[in-house]
């Protein structure tokens, strides 16, 4: 076999396994995503939004309590979130740049980011819960701000710096103060990226289920204060699954249902804005 | 000693044994230089690639502040004033000497927003004064036919050559005393350039402009005074058409008859 046969050969077979591979991981993914919306779309009915928890057997349970729950508990995660992020990304890019503290921030951040979730709820666990004595919404949007604030504040970094510096500099050329060149020249220049953040950081947390579990907590019923322990879909997509009851599995499908469509959404409306910007 | 050339108009600018050195940098990269820049005139900025033109470039509006650690010596005078001392008002500073870039950096904003950049930074909000002053700027940068009916559009959806004329129309808005360019024209086509060309020969009778270029074509058309540089010193600064013609320096004989370069 001459020298080219061989390096034609290897190519080939890298490539098929690579294009097996793909196709391997496309088809768990199909599998999953079928199952789910069939599982799904089976469950789901107008009172499932209307109705809150209720005993296994009884056909009047719903989903509005995790619902409601989830989206204040997320709700308050992005507030407290995003703009701690976007400040600190803010201050790595324009500010601390290849600093010694910057760079030991990034490497913090990072860490944080690959930080096992249930590790972040156990420390809110030590450091919320436990003080208070009980479970709350507080202690859960505390945990899933903690996890979003690396994403937002890496992606709000990365995106701030692919602003070129000459657009700065020019900015700086016509007398404008830094705050204002950050403000109204490099953060629009970045404005696809840090929004594609947000959507990506948000997406993130709110299909986290273990740090919940720690903090918010559950409850059946319809909860509105932020002090008191409070439902998430994950966690009753985590209880109602597990559960010995076949209409509490059917509302597990329902939650987890429409978990996924949210998340898919985020991503796919997050991926839109940055090719938006890239096409330009 | 370089041959500078007695030039007795008002000047607007006097460098006077100014030294610069990148941070970290062992060595200046500008070195011991002086030279007058004439007012109301264009002076060219040519030399060798790394000879120091767009260092001095932007030590006229101080950009290497921008990053820290670069040192300064001597004097820059404006206005009779050392613009080098630290408690410079930089903002100030940087209203009155305009700076364009090689590459046209629109803002990512409206053609409109643009232009209005550097006079809102100075406070100006009445809309009528704003959209009066930015047709001014557009106009006198030429551009004012082309983009007239989509003001409210993002810049970013116009050509390089129009680009660069808008970021002189935002440069020229604020109504600066010098204006300083960057080899403007080397990420354009031939007739924007051409454009561009025009435009500041238009430019001298209110402003005084530097200009940085690779093109002694360019340097010859358009200029008044040509400063040529060699490793971070001036070697001879004389009249346009002298210098081209019968340069007093071997060195500057040498480069415009591309003997190195
Ligand atoms: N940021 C920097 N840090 C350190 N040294 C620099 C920096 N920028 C430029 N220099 C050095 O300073 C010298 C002058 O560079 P400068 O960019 O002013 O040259 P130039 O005449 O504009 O060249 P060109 O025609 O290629 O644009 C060069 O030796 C260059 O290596
Ligand atoms: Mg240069």
């Amino acid at each position: 076999m001459t020298h080219t046969q061989k390096r034609i050969l290897i190519n080939n077979i890298v490539m098929v396994l690579s294009t097996l591979s793909a196709i391997i991981g496309i088809c768990f993914l199909l599998w999953i995503l079928s199952v789910l919306v069939a599982n799904g779309l089976d469950a789901i009915s107008a009172t499932i939004f209307m109705q809150e928890g209720a005993p296994p057997g009884n056909i009047n349970g719903g989903l509005k309590h995790a619902l409601i729950g989830q989206l204040i508990i997320v709700s308050y995660a992005t507030l407290f979130g995003v703009p701690f992020g976007i400040l600190a990304g803010t201050y790595l890019s324009e500010y601390g740049q290849k600093s010694k503290l910057a760079e030991i921030i990034r490497d913090i951040s990072d860490i944080m980011m690959s930080a096992p979730s249930i590790v972040i709820g156990a420390f809110v666990y030590a450091i919320v819960v436990a003080p208070m004595g009980h479970f709350s919404g507080w202690a859960g949007s505390i945990a899933l701000t903690i996890i979003m604030i690396p994403i937002i504040l890496r992606t709000t970094d990365d995106m701030l710096q692919l602003v070129p510096s000459t657009l700065r500099e020019a900015a700086f050329a016509l007398g404008a103060p830094k705050y204002k060149v950050i403000i109204q020249v490099v953060y629009r220049g970045a404005k696809a990226g840090i929004l594609t953040g947000i959507l990506l950081g948000v997406a993130r947390v709110a299909g986290e289920t273990a740090p919940l579990l720690f903090t918010s907590f559950n409850n059946n019923f319809l909860n509105t204060n932020m002090s008191e322990p409070m439902a998430s879909l994950t966690v009753t997509i985590y209880n109602y699954a597990t559960s010995p009851y076949e209409d509490w599995q059917k509302l597990g499908w329902a939650a987890a249902f429409i978990l996924s469509m949210f998340i898919l959404t985020l991503n796919i409306l997050g991926r839109l804005f940055l090719l938006k910007k890239k096409g330009k | 000693m370089a041959t500078i050339v007695e030039i007795n108009e008002q000047k607007a600018l006097e460098v006077k044994n100014f030294e610069f050195t990148y941070a970290g940098a062992d060595a200046p990269s500008i070195k011991k230089l002086t030279m007058p820049i004439a007012r109301h005139n264009i002076t060219a900025l040519i030399g060798p690639s790394g000879c120091g033109k767009t260092t001095l470039l932007r030590s006229f509006n101080r950009m290497h502040d921008l990053y820290p650690g670069n040192k300064y010596n001597g004097e820059i005078l404006f206005k009779d004033r050392n613009i080098l001392i630290p408690k410079e008002d930089l903002i100030k500073l940087r209203i009155q000497i305009g700076m364009i870039f090689q590459k046209p950096t629109a803002f990512p904003m409206s053609i409109f927003d643009n232009v209005a950049y550097g006079m809102r930074l100075q406070g100006i909000k009445n809309k009528t004064e704003l959209s009066g002053r930015v047709e001014k700027a557009l106009k006198d940068a030429a551009i004012w036919n082309e983009v007239k009916d989509r003001l409210k559009h993002d810049a970013s959806g116009l050509s390089g050559g129009q680009q660069q004329r808008l970021c002189i129309a935002r440069a020229v808005a604020v109504e600066p005393e010098v204006l300083l360019f960057d080899e403007p024209t080397s990420a354009l086509d031939p007739i924007s350039t051409a454009g561009i060309e025009e435009l500041i020969v238009e430019l001298r009778e209110r402003v005084s402009i530097i200009i940085v270029t690779h093109n002694m074509q360019q340097a010859a058309r358009v200029s008044d005074y040509t400063g040529f540089m060699y490793l971070g010193e001036l070697v001879e600064l004389g009249r346009t058409e002298e210098l081209f013609v019968t340069p007093k320096e071997r060195l500057t004989e040498e480069y415009i008859t591309g003997k190195f370069g």
